[in-house]
């Protein structure tokens, strides 16, 4: 989550002042994330999806799911949303939409690039799209899926806000009759 | 409800018998195209072919493109006859070809996209409009064919009422939860005088994707293409391959398929109306609605493995046979809740008053524009492709789980969104006592191999095939070569004929506030448009 | 309306408690593969990358490099080398850090 719209840069060294810089980013980041986890707004934003995962993305204010009852709300409009869920491998054509939607948004904002498709898993650099959301926008929360289901996006969005630990990191893909020293 | 005889079989070698007195035709057999009878003429015949063809009563133009035969473009027309398919081709030398459109108004989408993609145009130099590319596709950006001389315009006839109209733009970014989709809005205050549809942001390329791609890779894009019709669009490809390579799948496989087919039809029609019940803001029914839809889907997963049906349908068969037993068990209860929820939307006066009578579209309109599904049944036109058997002729056993089965075709005769709704419900009735019946018959996961190289069956051949999806007829050429090698992929969704008909069902005394209601009622993809 | 009160009484409430409690539903989903490192060989891997519709495995050396934001739980990949792959049962795979999603598997098959 980047309240100043900037992906952070990997592998800087970090200096006594920088220090109190990234201490004081890390207490903003807290109070933000503290914010969204009791009430966060979502605009949706299809980049040339098959339109799978918006049926999915509909059915989390659907009874079954129920989204607002964990604090989080569809809004039609970018001016009042918190975070933005992006579906869809980035048609280049739609590129303009695309970064209008996202700097219509005030910060602090979240990007969700969500399915498969988005993160780079469909469609390959071509001359007709991007492939991965991430070239068009600063992602901050990756959803795998095909579709994610909406307790894969509840999940997502929960970590998303802070409100869950992510397990992704601690997940090996190894079987569990055969894990070869690691942990599932 | 109406129960539809087909035409008989003869109707298509009539026409054949007349088209032959236009002089040197070939009827194809050979190199032509696997489960369409196919006839090949030189491009002077072609207008008078059209003619012919287009005057014969129960005959619907169902799709039209072209594919590179070398350098010159061959253009093909597909006409849906009761018996089956009819491929008329011609092989286009110069960059013009006979005005089609003026003969089928059904074609002239059709025309716009082939100009874009392989430069030739109709002689008449009636306008074409910029329909699949973005409006940046410079000479160099990816074509199936060659680049057209001169760019397509953007043509819109002037509109006024009252000496005044605007037009006034929305989207592609719409609602929350709804794809990227741009419509032309053009009003003289709060009535719709004109709407038109973009979907160029969302054109993903998948016809000029798939050339060169084997039949696996090319099966799991082609489900993506519109994913909510995943298991239609995927028998419609994996049919034409296996046309083309001269194979059929073993029938508990093609009943496997079936099933599939009807419990996308079911969670589609459920997700319909849901949509009807949020566009006309009755929440309560709008949740009701979505109850049924999580539960459809739920039994899709226990049954199929996957939500939305993907991976089922493979060429050759299908990959995972149902829970037979999973499936008589959770389908009727998820069923009922639809019913129920329906039954208590039919008694909901505020929701009805708000269906009659909005968005008509007439028997002639759809006949017109070649409309296919629940958007032509709700006319009163008993167009159903699972009438003409889904299997294509080369096949050894014939006509497929739905000649053995038949289906009770539904129509409606005031073509508003209130009769689209009910033939959408007597569609639901009927899937459910589909699926029970292949069940009874046996439906697993088999597959006929596909032929390797050296066969002499291997590779070269092109085939059709199609399904009817929730949205309509699916239609899919493809072109295979040597290698087995997709040469040319033709892939054209139910959406894709659908939504030239949207402007004329919103003209049609309708204010904005109807248009949700009745985009929900046609209930397309701009994805399946886009492609 | 009190047909629509009367429903929706008699219905009862089917919203899920998730992610406070464990959803049942979850069980029928898809999910990415997990590998059995000893069952695998190199011969395994080329085949199973050979037929993954997008990439979402590589191979370097005796490492399997699986992407699990460019799977979409196909399952090819376990048809092709059933004795190798499983279904992994995960569903909770969304991260801030997209490198969290890229696994390497260690193919020992070929050790046995």
């Amino acid at each position: 989550m980047n309240p100043a719209s900037e992906p952070d840069q990997p592998g800087q060294a970090v200096g006594p002042a920088s220090q109190d810089a990234a201490e004081a980013a890390r207490k903003l980041r807290d109070m933000i994330a503290k914010q969204f986890g009791r009430s966060l707004h979502i605009r949706t934003l299809d980049t040339g999806s098959c339109a799978v995962c918006e049926q999915e993305i509909r059915l989390l204010s659907a009874p079954h799911y129920d989204l607002q009852r964990l604090g989080f709300f569809f809004t039609p409009a970018p001016r009042h949303a918190d975070l933005l869920l992006v579906t869809g491998p980035m048609v280049r054509a739609f590129d303009v939409a695309a970064r209008k939607t996202y700097e219509a948004m005030p910060g602090p904002k979240v990007v969700v690039a969500t399915g498969a498709c988005a993160l780079g898993g469909v469609y390959p650099k071509d001359a007709f799209v991007h492939g991965d959301v991430g070239e068009v926008l600063p992602v901050d929360v990756w959803i795998p899926g095909c579709p994610p289901s909406p307790l894969a996006l509840l999940y997502g969005l929960s970590v998303a806000v802070g409100r869950l630990a992510e397990k992704a990191p601690g997940l090996t893909f190894l079987a569990e009759d055969d894990p070869e020293g690691g942990e599932q | 409800m109406t129960a539809v005889q087909p035409y008989a079989a003869a109707t298509s070698e009539q026409l054949v018998r007349q088209l032959a007195d236009l002089g040197s035709l070939e009827v194809g057999d050979g190199a032509a195209t696997r489960g369409a009878v196919t006839v090949r003429m030189p491009p002077e015949t072609l207008e008078a072919a059209t003619h012919v063809i287009a005057g014969t009563p129960g005959v619907r133009l169902a799709d039209m493109f072209a594919a590179n035969d070398g350098d010159a473009a061959t253009l093909r027309l597909v006409w849906a006859l009761d018996s089956g398919y009819l491929l008329t081709e011609a092989e286009i030398e110069g960059d013009q070809y006979p005005p089609l459109s003026d003969i089928t108004p059904a074609a002239f989408v059709e025309e716009c996209e082939i100009y874009e993609q392989f430069g030739i145009r109709p002689e008449t130099g009636k306008p074409l409009n910029r329909l699949m590319l973005p409006p940046h596709a410079g000479p160099d950006f990816p074509r199936l064919g060659h680049r057209p001389a001169q760019p397509p315009e953007e043509v819109h006839a002037p509109h006024t009422v009252g000496g005044q109209a605007f037009e006034f733009p929305f989207g592609p970014v719409r609602q929350v939860g709804v794809e990227s989709l741009y419509y032309g809005l053009v009003t003289s205050g709060e009535e719709i005088v004109d709407v038109y549809l973009f979907t160029w942001h969302k054109h993903r390329g998948m016809e000029w994707r798939l050339r060169g791609q084997t039949l696996p890779e090319a099966m799991f894009l082609a489900e993506r293409v519109e994913g909510l019709s995943a298991v239609a669009v995927g028998w419609a490809f994996a049919a034409a391959a296996e046309a083309a390579l001269g194979i059929a799948p073993p029938p508990a496989a093609a009943r496997t398929r079936a099933v599939a087919l009807e419990l996308e039809r079911l969670y589609n029609h459920a997700a319909a109306m849901a949509a009807l019940c949020q566009a006309t803001g009755l929440t309560v029914g709008q949740s009701a609605a979505e109850i049924a839809l999580e539960r459809l889907l739920r039994v899709n997963a226990t049954a199929f493995g996957h939500r939305y049906l993907f991976g089922v349908v493979e060429p050759g068969g299908a990959t995972r046979a149902p829970d037979a037993a999973v499936l008589q068990r959770d389908l009727p209860a998820a069923y009922g809740e639809l019913r129920r929820a329906a039954d208590a939307l039919l008694n909901t006066n505020s929701f009805m008053d708000r269906l009659e009578a909005c968005g008509i579209l007439t028997a002639e309109q759809a006949r017109r524009l070649g409309l296919v599904g629940p958007v032509a049944r709700a006319t009163g036109l008993a167009a159903d492709t699972r009438l003409n058997g889904s299997h294509p002729r080369s096949g050894p056993a014939g006509g497929g789980p739905y000649a053995e089965h038949p289906v009770t075709v539904i129509t409606a005769a005031d073509g508003d969104v209130l009769a689209r709704f009910q033939v959408m419900l007597g569609e639901a009735a009927e899937s459910v006592r589909l699926i029970g019946t292949f069940l009874d018959a046996g439906a697993a996961a088999e597959r006929t191999p596909l032929p390797v190289k050296g066969d002499g069956e291997a590779g070269g051949g092109h085939g059709l095939g199609w399904a009817e999806s929730s949205r309509g007829e699916v239609l899919a050429w493809v072109a295979l070569d040597e290698d087995g090698r997709i040469a040319r992929a033709r892939l054209r969704p139910g959406s894709v004929r659908n939504w030239r008909g949207f402007d004329d069902a919103c003209r049609s005394q309708n204010v904005f506030t109807d248009i949700p209601i009745i985009e929900a009622s046609f209930w397309l993809t701009a994805a399946g448009m886009a492609r | 309306m009190p047909l629509w009160s009367v429903r929706g009484l008699r219905r009862g409430v089917v919203t899920t408690r998730y992610p406070a409690k464990p959803d049942q539903s979850a069980a029928a989903l898809p999910t990415p593969p997990a590998f059995r490192p000893r069952e695998l060989t190199r011969q395994d891997a080329d085949r199973m990358i050979a037929v993954c519709p997008r990439a979402a495995l590589r191979r370097r050396e005796d490492v399997l490099i699986f992407d699990v934001g460019a799977c979409a739980a196909c399952g090819r990949c376990a048809g092709v080398a059933p004795h190798a792959v499983t279904a992994s049962g995960e569903f909770e795979l969304a991260t801030t850090t997209r490198s969290a999603l890229i696994k390497e598997i260690p193919i020992l098959g070929d050790q046995r």
